[in-house]
């Protein structure tokens, strides 16, 4: 079975060239386009392989979804965290908390390979 | 009190007339009472049997005729001449003594002092020395009595009346002159009061005219103004703070600022900002409040001034500036700022991405001219992406709102970053990108890693851009203890030297042509100055025409805390 990639992501054409990238490499991929729908999805009780995160959401921003949600369940504690944004500034201030930091613009190889180093051997 | 006053004064414009009459006044009307007395006793006293009309009537008569006397004396006194009043009083006065006692009596007995009154009331009376003229007139009237009985005149008693007299004279002279003294201090004294009182005037119309220059000055100034004393009651205003607050002129001035602050049209968030102002003695800054729907630039400063040799601090001027158009059009940029920071570099992200996955034969294969296609539209991209950058940078750094974070930072990731994306780049022009890092640079410095790389990018992109053939050279180094420098040269087209001056100018590049042949606004060696004085550092370039250039950046050079143990051992 394929581990699961959470793509949270407002903007359709990003989402689905992230989308394109970790399908490509193997994910099972859910795209959520809402912080509010990310939340409540990420309070059902799952427990992605991977969350790529665009820190600005509508309704709940990336950051809340951060530190409220992933960073406090334990659930998450093995999730691989990747956030991305257009804010180099924001971007290094999350260096610590997450596994990866991406600045926009992000390139489809990059992610690609990035997320297929991160995939573990079958 | 003031009728007997009135009754005993005569106004003269001689002061000294007027005192003479008035105390001529007074003697002729304690005589005429004295007179009225010794009648009254006499009446009495025959009326109680005590002395018979005969032995009485000598003395009622006289005392009569004395107050006659004094009617007439006062009469003259009052409505003719004081002197003459005089003289006729004295002469009355003589006659009376002469008369008054038997004449053995009055020529060599108890009588004679009664004629020294005459002589001591002459020199206060009439001038000083009419003293001497009526011991004369005693002595001789003393003489012709003895004369008169056979009796040789009494020469110690004429001899007193001359010394008397001598004795009058001078101390009646010494009063009139220090009266005299007197009333030219007096006199001096009103000149002084009269020249000071003018002068007073003077200065008061000119500060008049002055403070009507000074408000009409303040008046016409379109910014706000408020002076307060030290303990913040407003003393000033100008019409233009009262158009401003939208306040009448009586609720700002003699007013407390800190009731004025308890305003409802004031934000909370402005209400401790003037607090703030308040509290602190020091010049405070300027700074932006929110009165009403409108955005207000306030700045203050101490009024000193300067006396007894320091300055004093008299109270605080503070100047109000409607700043609501220029806080809206602030507002709107960077909502623009922001907006284009989002909204087109999400789309141009995307246009990169699919771009990537066709050259990537995402979706199937590709042929080679399928794949330089989707690379150009990469390349393409990429650079808007980079102008846009650039834009946004040199906005940001318009409205000062570009800062510089500092953080500990490796030189040689710096190096290998600028490595992974332009080796490509340089690649493609057959060009050699090389680095070094000196020996004298520490491992970890302290610096803006997102900001470095961002000079070092648009240096050695630069470089590349305008070199055809040859080798980019990128050397980190530390010319000096405490400074570093970054050092990119090249092997290109160079600068020609009159352009040197300019070339760091915004919207800019070398014969104001070029911009065709090598694209973009021109925008990156000018951020790259701005950033680096923000940095506090200074940048510098040498360029020879079709030799190259060399860019030298040195700046203040700050090892972490945690490095510098680290640093000092190695």
């Amino acid at each position: 079975m394929s581990e699961l990639a959470l793509i949270i992501e407002d903007d359709e054409d990003l989402a689905s060239i992230f989308a394109e990238a970790l399908r490509g490499v193997g994910f099972e991929v859910e795209i959520i386009a809402d912080g509010q729908a990310a939340q409540e999805r990420l309070q059902n009780g799952i427990a992605p392989f991977l969350i790529l995160l665009d820190m600005h959401l509508p309704h709940i921003s990336g950051a809340d979804l951060l530190t409220n949600i992933i960073k406090k369940e334990d659930r998450f504690s093995k999730t691989i965290v990747i956030i991305t944004t257009a804010d180099a500034r924001m971007g290094e201030a999350y260096n610590e908390e997450v596994d990866f930091v991406m600045i926009k613009p992000i390139s489809f190889v990059q992610l690609r390979d990035l997320s297929s180093r991160l995939k573990p051997k079958s | 009190m003031n009728s007997l006053n009135r009754f005993l004064t005569i106004s003269t414009t001689d002061p000294d007339d007027t005192r003479r009459r008035r105390i001529l006044n007074i003697l002729v009307v304690s005589i005429t009472a004295l007179s009225l007395l010794a009648i009254v006793i006499s009446l009495v006293s025959v009326y109680s049997k005590a002395m018979v009309w005969e032995n009485v009537a000598l003395i009622v008569i006289g005392s009569l005729i004395t107050i006659l006397g004094m009617l007439l004396v006062y009469s003259i006194n009052a409505f003719f001449s004081g002197r003459i009043a005089a003289i006729i009083f004295l002469v009355f006065l003589t006659i009376v003594f002469a008369f008054s006692d038997t004449p053995q009596q009055v020529s060599g007995g108890r009588s004679l002092f009664g004629f020294a009154i005459p002589i001591i009331m002459a020199s206060i009376l009439l001038v000083p020395w009419s003293s001497f003229v009526f011991s004369s007139i005693s002595g001789i009237i003393v003489s012709v009595i003895a004369f008169s009985i056979n009796s040789v005149p009494n020469s110690p008693a004429i001899i007193g009346f001359f010394v008397i007299a001598l004795v009058s004279w001078l101390s009646s002279r010494s009063l009139e002159q220090a009266l005299r003294e007197l009333r030219t201090i007096n006199a001096n004294l009103d000149q002084v009061v009269v020249e000071r009182t003018k002068a007073l005037a003077e200065s008061l119309e000119r500060e008049r005219i002055e403070a009507g220059r000074s408000q009409a000055i303040l008046n016409s100034i379109a910014d706000g103004v408020v002076v307060f004393d030290t303990s913040w009651n407003a003393i000033l205003a100008n019409p233009a703070l009262t158009g401003m607050l939208d306040l009448p002129l009586e609720l700002i001035v003699d007013k407390n600022f800190r009731d004025l602050i308890e305003h409802p049209k004031l934000s909370p968030r402005s209400r401790n900002l003037l607090r703030a102002m308040m509290e602190y003695d020091t010049q405070p800054p300027s700074f932006r409040i929110e009165w009403d729907k409108k955005t207000l630039s306030i700045s203050a400063a101490q009024v000193y001034d300067y006396t007894k040799d320091r300055f004093t601090n008299i109270g605080t001027v503070t100047v109000f500036r409607d700043f609501t158009r220029e806080a809206e059009v602030e507002k709107l940029k960077s909502t623009f700022v922001a907006i284009v920071s989002h909204e087109l570099r999400t789309p141009l992200n995307a246009v990169l991405g699919y771009a990537e996955m066709f050259k990537e034969a995402v979706y199937g294969p590709m042929n080679d001219k399928q794949v330089n296609m989707a690379e150009r539209i990469m390349k393409n991209t990429q650079r808007l992406l980079g102008l846009i950058n650039d834009l946004l940078d040199q906005a940001q750094m318009e409205a000062g709102k570009l800062t510089i974070q500092m953080a500990p930072v490796r030189p040689a990731e710096l190096l290998e970053n600028l490595h992974s994306i332009l080796d490509q780049s340089a690649h493609d022009k057959n060009l050699k990108l090389t680095s070094e890092i000196d020996d004298s640079l520490p491992e970890v410095l302290n610096g803006d890693g997102a900001r470095l790389h961002q000079i070092l990018l648009n240096l050695v992109s630069n470089s590349i851009k305008f070199t055809e053939h040859g080798t980019v050279h990128v050397r980190l180094f530390s010319p000096y203890r405490n400074r570093w420098g970054i050092e990119v040269s090249d092997t290109g087209a160079g600068i020609p030297e009159s352009e040197i001056p300019y070339i760091f100018d915004t919207f800019r590049q070398v014969e104001g042509t070029t911009t065709r042949v090598h694209g973009g606004f021109g925008l990156g060696l000018s951020i790259v100055k701005q950033l680096v004085h923000l940095m506090d550092g200074d940048i510098n370039v040498k360029s020879q025409v079709d030799v190259g250039s060399l860019f030298t950046i040195t700046l203040p050079l700050v090892i972490p805390e945690e490095n510098i143990e680290k640093w000092r051992i190695g």
